[in-house]
This record gives C-alpha cells, sequence and structure tokens, in this order.
C-alpha cells in the first residue's frame, strides 16, 4: 500500500497527473484543490466554461478520420502563484474542472508528498474498478462449438 | 418558401402548448435522474443522434418531449449550437478503446476471442409481469472472472489485413483540424468519406435499420455478415495548454463492421460508429457502407439516398411541417381542379402515329 509519508515515492509525469485527476472522485478532488488553495495566493481566472470538444475516430476500413460526434466538456483555466493551472473533464461539472486545474496549478510547483499520495490513492481506485469492470467482462468470454 | 403566413391563435396556440405539457407534469431533477439511471440505452440512441455526448442533458430533453425521440434530438441540436467549439480531440483508434463487448459472427476464432460483453442476445425475451403485482425484478449478479479481460484489442479488420483478407489502403494522414465536418459545411455529392461516416454516425437509427433492413434483405449488392461488432469505451484525448495530451475522460461508442465476399477475390467490409451503445444502428450503417460502392441511382444503398433520408432532423421537420397551415397552396390545387371540372370536356386529341 502507498505511504503517503514515503518521499521516494514515484512522481506522476504530466500527462498521468491529468489523466488521473481528470477521472478522480469529485468530493475527494474539490477537498484537495481546497486545501491547495491557500498556497497558490491569488487566482486569475482565464476560462471557466462549457464546451464541446469534437471526438474523431479512424475507420478501421480504409483508415480514414472523421468525426463521431461532440462530447461536451468543463474547462478551468487559471493562472496564480506564477504559474498556470488547466482542468478539463467530460461533462458539465464546472467545479470538477476547476478543482483540476487548482491540483495541475499546485502540483507545476512541485508535486509535495500530499498531491502524490493523492494520485496514487486515485489511480489505484480508477485501476481496481477497471480490473473488475474486466473481470465481468471476461466471465462473458464464449467459445462456441460448430458441428 | 411559397408558403403564406396565416395570423392569429395565439390563445389556441398557448392552450395547445399548456394541454400537452399538462400531460408530462412537473419536471424535476429527480425525474431527470431517474431517466439517465433506468434507460441508457434510450440516451445513448439519443446522444447519437443529436450527436451530442451529455447524458444528463440527452436525459433532460427526453423528459422535456415526454419521450418523443425527434423532438428530443431537435432540443439537443438546438442546444449544442449555444456552446463554444472548444477543442478537437485526438482521434480514436480501435486498438485503444476500453472495449466491454466484442464479436465476430463470421470469424469463430478471432485473435483475443468472443467477448459477449453486456448482452441480451441469447436471453428469452419475458416479460416480468410480476413486477406489476407488487413482485419486484432483481437481476442476478455476474460471477466475475479470475482474471480481468484485456481492455485493448486491435480492430479485427487490422488482423485480416495481415493476413491480405481484405484491401489495405494506405490511410491518408489528416490533421485533426482538417477533418471535414458536417457541422461546418454541407453535404455534398459524392461525399467525401469523412462525411458519409459522421453523417451515419448522427442518423436515425428507426430509418438507417429500414433501408439497412432493404439491402439485407436483397435491394441491394452485398449480403452481410458481422466481421466485428464492438461496444467500447473511448478515451477523449485533449491538449493542455503546455502541450500535454491527455484524456479528459471516457465516452461509450459502438461500431461495426460487416463483411461479404468481393468480385476481386478479397472480402469487402463496410463500417459505421456512433456515440453510445446502439448495435441496430451501426450494422445497418455498416451494410449500407458495404452496398453503397457502385449503387444505382435512386436505389435505398445509394448514399445520396440514405444519407438525406436518415437525417433525424431534416426527416422528422419535414414529415411535420405538413401539418402546419397550407391553406392558400393548397387552395390553388383546389382552384384548378375545380377549374378543370368547369372547363367543357376537352375535344378527342389527333391521334399521333406511333
Amino acid at each position: 500500500m502507498f505511504d503517503p509519508r514515503d518521499e521516494t515515492a514515484p512522481a506522476f509525469d504530466h500527462a498521468r497527473l491529468l489523466d488521473v485527476l481528470a477521472r478522480a472522485d469529485a468530493t475527494r478532488l474539490a477537498a484537495l484543490a481546497e486545501r491547495l488553495l491557500p498556497e497558490l495566493g491569488a487566482v486569475e481566472v482565464v476560462n471557466s466554461r462549457t464546451g464541446l470538444v469534437m471526438l474523431p475516430m479512424r475507420d478501421s476500413v480504409l483508415g480514414t478520420d472523421f468525426h463521431l460526434g461532440e462530447v461536451l466538456v468543463a474547462e478551468a483555466h487559471i493562472r496564480a502563484g506564477g504559474t498556470e493551472g488547466y482542468g478539463m473533464v467530460v461533462g458539465r461539472d464546472l467545479e470538477r474542472a476547476m478543482a483540476m486545474a487548482v491540483v495541475d496549478a499546485a502540483a507545476s510547483l512541485g508535486q509535495t508528498p500530499e498531491i502524490r499520495a493523492f494520485l496514487h490513492r486515485e489511480a489505484c481506485e480508477l485501476s481496481a474498478a477497471d480490473t473488475a469492470r474486466l473481470c465481468e467482462i471476461e466471465a462473458t468470454r464464449v467459445d462456441m462449438e460448430t458441428f | 418558401m411559397a408558403y403564406v403566413a396565416t395570423r392569429g391563435g395565439e390563445r389556441a396556440i398557448a392552450q395547445s402548448e399548456r394541454l400537452y405539457r399538462a400531460e408530462l407534469g412537473q419536471i424535476d431533477a429527480a425525474r431527470v435522474d431517474t431517466l439517465r439511471k433506468t434507460l441508457p440505452m434510450l440516451i445513448d440512441r439519443v446522444m447519437g443522434e443529436a450527436s451530442l455526448y451529455e447524458p444528463d442533458l440527452a436525459a433532460l430533453a427526453l423528459a422535456q418531449a415526454g419521450g418523443d425521440l425527434y423532438e428530443a434530438v431537435l432540443l439537443l441540436r438546438a442546444w449544442r449550437t449555444t456552446q463554444p467549439r472548444l477543442s478537437i480531440a485526438e482521434p480514436v483508434l480501435q486498438d485503444r478503446l476500453f472495449t466491454h463487448r466484442r464479436i465476430s459472427a463470421a470469424f469463430k476464432d478471432i485473435p483475443g476471442g468472443q467477448i459477449l460483453g453486456p448482452s441480451l442476445d441469447y436471453a428469452h425475451r419475458l416479460l416480468a409481469t410480476d413486477v406489476l403485482r407488487g413482485r419486484p425484478f432483481t437481476p442476478a449478479p455476474v460471477d466475475p472472472a479470475p482474471t480481468p479481460a484485456p481492455a485493448c484489442q486491435p480492430s479485427l479488420a487490422a488482423w485480416q489485413k495481415a493476413h491480405g483478407l481484405v484491401a489495405d489502403p494506405a490511410p491518408v494522414e489528416v490533421a485533426p483540424d482538417d477533418i471535414p465536418d458536417l457541422t461546418r459545411e454541407p453535404l455534398l455529392f459524392p461525399a467525401k468519406r469523412a462525411h458519409t461516416l459522421q453523417s451515419l454516425a448522427r442518423a436515425d437509427t428507426g430509418g438507417m435499420l429500414a433501408l439497412g433492413y432493404s439491402a439485407m434483405r436483397g435491394y441491394g449488392s452485398a449480403h452481410p455478415t458481422v466481421n466485428e461488432l464492438r461496444l467500447a469505451e473511448a478515451e477523449v484525448r485533449v491538449r493542455h495548454p503546455r502541450g500535454t495530451v491527455f484524456s479528459a475522460g471516457r465516452v461509450k461508442v459502438s461500431q461495426a463492421e460487416v463483411t461479404s465476399k468481393g468480385k476481386s477475390g478479397l472480402l469487402e467490409l463496410g463500417f459505421c460508429a456512433t456515440l453510445g451503445w446502439n448495435e441496430v444502428k451501426v450494422i445497418s450503417g455498416a451494410t449500407l457502407d458495404l452496398n453503397a460502392r457502385g449503387a444505382a441511382k435512386g436505389s435505398p444503398v445509394e448514399e445520396e439516398f440514405f444519407l438525406y433520408h436518415t437525417e433525424p432532423v431534416e426527416a422528422s421537420g419535414f414529415c411535420i411541417h405538413f401539418k402546419l397551415p397550407h391553406y392558400v397552396t393548397f387552395q390553388s390545387s383546389l382552384d384548378a381542379l375545380r377549374g378543370a371540372k368547369a372547363a367543357p370536356a376537352p375535344t378527342k386529341p389527333e391521334q399521333v402515329p406511333a
């Protein structure tokens, strides 16, 4: 089990950090952002809005990229503490996107043990949920006999 | 348009809308929440046709439309236009989909195996009437396997290409910003493949089934077999201002490849995908795609025919507009009819030699 006091626990690279934040538990993410906010000082909100992200897909027959449709996302972009933070989450929860942006900004100044502990815990929970689902899916593997 | 406006009727129109909405009663967050949780297949269908992925809004649209799918899709397409386009995500690739279901009806032993996933394909279709007598229906839980299924699988077409069973044209690299987009440009024929597939992705499920079924019954040139059917979740991979690409979350997608033996000695494939899980739609769409090449003008499997006639907002809108007052235009038809009746019988036309 991850020990939050363990300073040697590996830091998350930026892509992995953002992946985990975007799918992290909303309540725990908001709580972490609340705790980190005072350290960032004055926050300038560049953007806090919902909007559309067009999602393309590659056709497996001719390899043509085409647009599958648009996904509603919540986006937050802030400047604080001499750095910037960005959050984008599928859905319309502006608070979740803002909490993500706050944690992104704080993490860019250094992944403190508290931030790393949070990331590890959330990554573990997400991975456990995926594994549980994949075990259910595996139960539906079928091998039909033909005559 | 040559319609002549009518005037009046404001009171009746207002009361008519009230009469409709009174039937639906108060719409609150709890109703929307229940719809979203209990009708995921319907929500998916509406999101796919609306071309807007947001389950809460789709549930709200359904609640507000009282379950009228075309009204719900129209509400969502209209709402969509109030939102800014923030970016275009990285293209979704088959081998990166988090796969819940992947089957092939053409090949038994596909690489990765056949995974039924969530499905009623082999279920008895029995109505649980006990529920109405106060005995709730509680589904049995899944007995999970000890080991997880692999999350990602390549498309079956990729395996067939590697084995020389289907043609393998070199993909054309297109920057996401340059992918043709029907929300910004009109559908013209012959359609770009990107337009065809985008149009199928947001087409009306029922319309696609009707036209796809006509091809399956023999009004097309190719009989489909499902090469691969997949239900999955795709990551929405976007860009951070510092350039890092990350996933903002997952959305449900479905896709189908259907196949038929072509004249060239290779297998031919048709493709369709959509937002949300909707198997009838993607199998029908892939069947239309498979049959479209070389289809005769005016045939149900010709792309101009099926793309124009399966656009849900245009098709339903045109259908229901016939309910609106056409008194003046119809009056001119009546006048012509009465005029013809009143006129003396025409003399027998001269016989023209054949």
